[in-house]
Parts: structure tokens; sequence; C-alpha cells
């Protein structure tokens, strides 16, 4: 099933939610079938040979293909993202935000300290300073709007991070799931992975939905429930439940993926 | 050695706890003595701390301890289990009065600088709010992780601690889950990231100092490290071979540490 949210009557909360009665049971037996795929898949590609340097495969890397440029890439659009980020993680513990450019900032540098993308945000002269502010205050009004009050028996845990090595180590997938909702420990699938783009959404956010899916089926051993992707730019959800087929069709774009950064080694 | 590889999950982790030997290895005072006498050989101006995660690094310094929403979230995230296990609470609710519990120690000068509580009173409102939301991730996932097993379990109220005789040595082992097993206990201890070569050393490392911190000297039957993010645990088992492995990792890393700052000091 696959909801198009344009106009939100509900919260996000609520989709990601969907009626308790109709959830299937807890699917623990596809994860090793999907691991399978994976390593025939890549030994078809690399075959036997060890790598002195893994392949990474990351949700970002399944977005676009080498040739276009996507501007959510650039630093702003990536110090924007990052921003937003905190705010969720914000709001996923009920904190309120007063100023959600200045809070964003304190958490992201209470978090990270000193690096690359902190140094060019410190270089930022007033002008894109301020620039930057009234965009991360518009993309928190419409994140907050649509996102609504998280319940605390939902377990949610933001910013979660997730590592697979495959084929020995020659390929790695991580991924970090902005925030995830239910637990691996009731007997009907409950957990939900919510994502969110400060970008339009398009056809690199249906993969990367599929591609948090698979890395947190892999991880945990536990098909999610649903896999969700929000824009805070147009206020758009995708929300889809996960199933095997799903599932498959990722491994087929991580293939893909792995295959193209094999053929520029 | 006994290392053991498996996925993390339900039926694997239970197998680990309920396969784990029954015979618990006990540590003597001749073993005590042997080890103090090998860290006094290797000595070094001021004071020296060991742990696990400096034998995974072979000695060599990281960067300075500073308190950050990461550091923080397993201090408070454990804590706040221990508070579930007498009142329930959501996690959430239970990381806040953690949270207001250490502020509080700040408040009524009860802290000393550099504490927890001491950051965590001059912390803006937004990094108190990641302190949370980090402190909730980690409590989360060991909840889950121990509602997974059918043992009866308890949250530790502090890493283990041993002091080494004459040789200004402390040895620290990280651990967060101690299940009962009749005369001893299987340990559990959560690390982030993923599991790289010198897991296992960090691993046996963990074990020796449990059992040295042990007032009996008695050896967990098994130590499990799990890596949720990898979704992989390793275990080794409490024998004598693994401890004495455990041990001479730890003086070797003392002796490395010593040969870097002599290098640094030159």
């Amino acid at each position: 099933m696959t909801m198009t949210l344009d106009s939100s009557p509900l919260s996000v909360v609520d989709a990601l939610r969907g009626d308790r009665s109709r959830r299937p049971l807890i699917d623990i037996a596809s994860a090793g079938g999907l691991r399978s795929l994976l390593e025939d898949g890549i030994f078809a590609i690399i075959g036997a040979e060890r790598l002195d340097a893994p392949l990474v495969v990351r949700a970002s890397s399944l977005q676009q293909h080498f040739a276009t440029t996507d501007l959510s890439m650039s630093s702003a659009g990536r110090i924007r993202g990052i921003l937003i980020g905190q705010i969720l993680r914000l709001l996923s513990v009920g904190m309120s935000i007063d100023h959600a450019f200045d809070d964003a900032v304190a958490a992201w540098r209470s978090e990270v300290g000193v690096n690359d993308l902190m140094a060019q945000f410190d270089a930022l002269d007033d002008d894109d300073r301020a620039r930057l502010a009234t965009d991360v205050e518009a993309h928190c009004v419409t994140l907050t709007r649509a996102l609504g009050e998280i319940p605390a028996q939902w377990m949610p845990r933001s910013n979660v991070r997730a590592s697979q090595r495959l084929a020995g180590g020659n390929v790695v997938l991580r991924d970090v799931v902005d925030l995830m909702v239910g637990t691996s420990t009731s007997e009907v699938a409950s957990i939900a992975l919510f994502d969110v783009t400060t970008s339009p959404l398009g056809e690199g956010a249906e993969r990367s939905m599929r591609y948090h899916a698979l890395v947190q089926t892999l991880r945990s051993s536990v098909m999610p429930l649903r896999t969700c992707t929000f824009s805070s730019a147009t206020g758009e959800t995708w929300i889809r439940d996960v199933d095997y087929e799903l599932l498959a069709r990722s491994v087929e774009d991580v293939l893909a993926n792995v295959a193209d950064q094999w053929s520029v080694r | 050695m006994t290392l053991l590889h498996r996925r993390l999950t339900k039926a694997d982790l239970n197998e680990l706890v309920a396969e784990a030997p029954q015979e618990p290895v006990r540590l003597s005072d001749e073993h005590r003595a042997s080890l103090s006498a090998r860290f006094r050989a290797v000595s070094v101006p001021g004071h020296r701390r060991l742990d696990a995660w400096g034998v995974e690094r072979a000695g060599r310094e990281g960067t300075a301890f500073r308190w950050s929403p990461g550091s923080a979230r397993r201090v408070l995230g454990n804590a706040a289990l221990r508070r579930i296990a007498h009142h329930e609470a959501s996690i959430r609710d239970a990381v806040r009065d953690e949270l207001g519990d250490q502020m509080v120690r700040a408040a009524s000068g009860y802290s000393r600088s550099g504490s927890l509580s001491h950051w965590l009173a001059s912390a803006p409102h937004s990094v108190i709010g990641l302190v949370t939301a980090d402190a909730v991730n980690w409590a989360s996932q060991l909840h889950e992780i121990s509602s997974w097993l059918d043992a009866p379990w308890t949250i530790p109220t502090s890493d283990a601690y041993y002091d080494v005789a004459s040789a200004r040595t402390t040895l620290r082992a990280r651990r967060d889950l101690v299940v009962r097993c009749d005369a001893s206990r299987v340990v559990i201890r959560v690390r982030s990231g993923a599991p790289g070569k010198s897991a296992g050393p960090g691993l046996r490392a963990d074990l020796t100092i449990e059992s040295l911190a042990d007032h009996d000297g008695i050896a967990p039957l098994r130590y499990i490290g799990l890596w949720p993010e990898a979704g992989v645990c390793l275990s080794v088992d409490g024998t004598i071979d693994d401890l004495r492995s455990g041990a001479r990792d730890l003086v070797r890393t003392a002796v490395a540490q010593r040969r870097q700052r002599t290098l640094l000091a030159a």
C-alpha cells in the first residue's frame, strides 16, 4: 500500500500508526534470504577478490546518478539538512522549539565539536547566515505541523545508525534513520522508519525509503512495518508498507550501485 | 581462545547465555600479585587508567574526553533503565527524571567541576534536549535487548573497577547487563559502531578486569559484547586461558602507552 499525503488531515505519526488491528505478524525469516541475495549478487560483480578498501553504499549513494547535481548535497544544503535533523531529534523527545535556528545550531555544536562542515558554517557571513536561519525556521514550521506529538510509549529513537558488512567486508552498507518508532519485541510488526529531507521528494527518495527498510531488516533481522519519507520543503509525505517485494527491489538498487562503483574502480 | 561470533537476535543471544560454561574460574591472590608485579615493572609518572578501548587501540592516546550528548548517553540511559525496574514509567520520563536528579545535584553543590552534573547544569536548553534524545536511544536499545533475555538480569550501578596494588593503575571494565547464573554470572556490554579486528582482545580485557574486580575473584562464565548498529555479538568464555590472555593484553597496552609517552617526551 502506498499513501501520498500532500495535504495532511492527520499527523504523520497517526499515519505511521495506521490501523493497529491490521498489522501483520512480525517477520524474522526474510532477513537471511535477503542477505543471501546480496552476497550472491556481490560475488557475481566482484568475485572472490579481497578489496583493500570496501565499497561503501549509503542512502545518499542511491539518491541520484553520478552525472546529476543535487543542490541538497551542497554545503548549504547539507548544513540545512543537519539542522533540521537536530530539530527532529529535539521534537522526538517532546522538547519545545522556541528559536529553531539557534536551538539547532547549539545542539549540533554540542554533538560534533569541530569538523569541516562546522568550520564552513562558522565562515558564513551575516547575510548567508540570516538566509540560512530563515530557511531553517520555515522548514521547522512545516516539520512541526506535520509531525504531531510522538507518544513516549512508541519508544522513539532518533538518528539511528546501522552498518552491515557484506562479502567478507568488501561491501559495507551504512545508514542513518532520522527517527524510528516501535519495538521488535511485540508479536506484530510495529517498527516504523521516518526520514526527513529538505529537498522535494523524487525517485531517489523512493530508493532511500526502501534502503532504510532493507538495512534495518539486515541489522535487526526483523522486518519493519512501514517506511516513510517527509519533505520539509513541500510538506509532502510518502509512506510505504514494508514487504519482501519492496526489500528485494532495494537489494537490486544496492547491487546496481555496487556495480556502478566497481566499474569506475 | 573461545571467541564466538553470532548475529544479534533474540534466539542467538539466549543461546549464548544458556550455553555458557557451567563451572566458574576463580582468580587467586597469586594471580593478583603476579599482575601487580608486571604493572609495577611498567611504571609511569602519575596515575594510569586502562580499559578495553585502550587495549583495542593498542595504547594509542585518543582525543581528550569531553562531555557531549554521545558521551553522556550511557550513564543516563542505564540509570533511567534502573529507575524503570523499580517504578514503571516510559523511557523518556525516566531519562528526564534522571536528568532532573543530576541537575539537582549540581544546584545543591554536590557535583565537582568536570562532572556530568556540572556540565548539564551549564548546558543550554537545546543541548539538554539532545542529551535526552541520545539517552532515550541508548535506553530503548538496552531495554529491547534486556526484554529478549529469558534469564533474570540486572543493570549494574557502575562499571567494574580494579586498582592494581602498588602499581598506581586503575582498570575499568564496561558492563551494561548482568545475567545471574547459579554461582556466577554472564556479563553483557553494549558498544556502538561495528566490531573491529581487535574487538576480541577488548572483550577479553573486560573479562579479566571484571574477574579481578569481583572480591572473591570469580570470573564471569561468559562475557558477551553486543554491537547493535552492526547487528552482531561476540563472546569470550571465562576460562583461565582467556583471563591470562586478557591480563597479558592489558600489560602490553601499558607498555605501549609508556613507549608512546617516552617518544613524545623525546
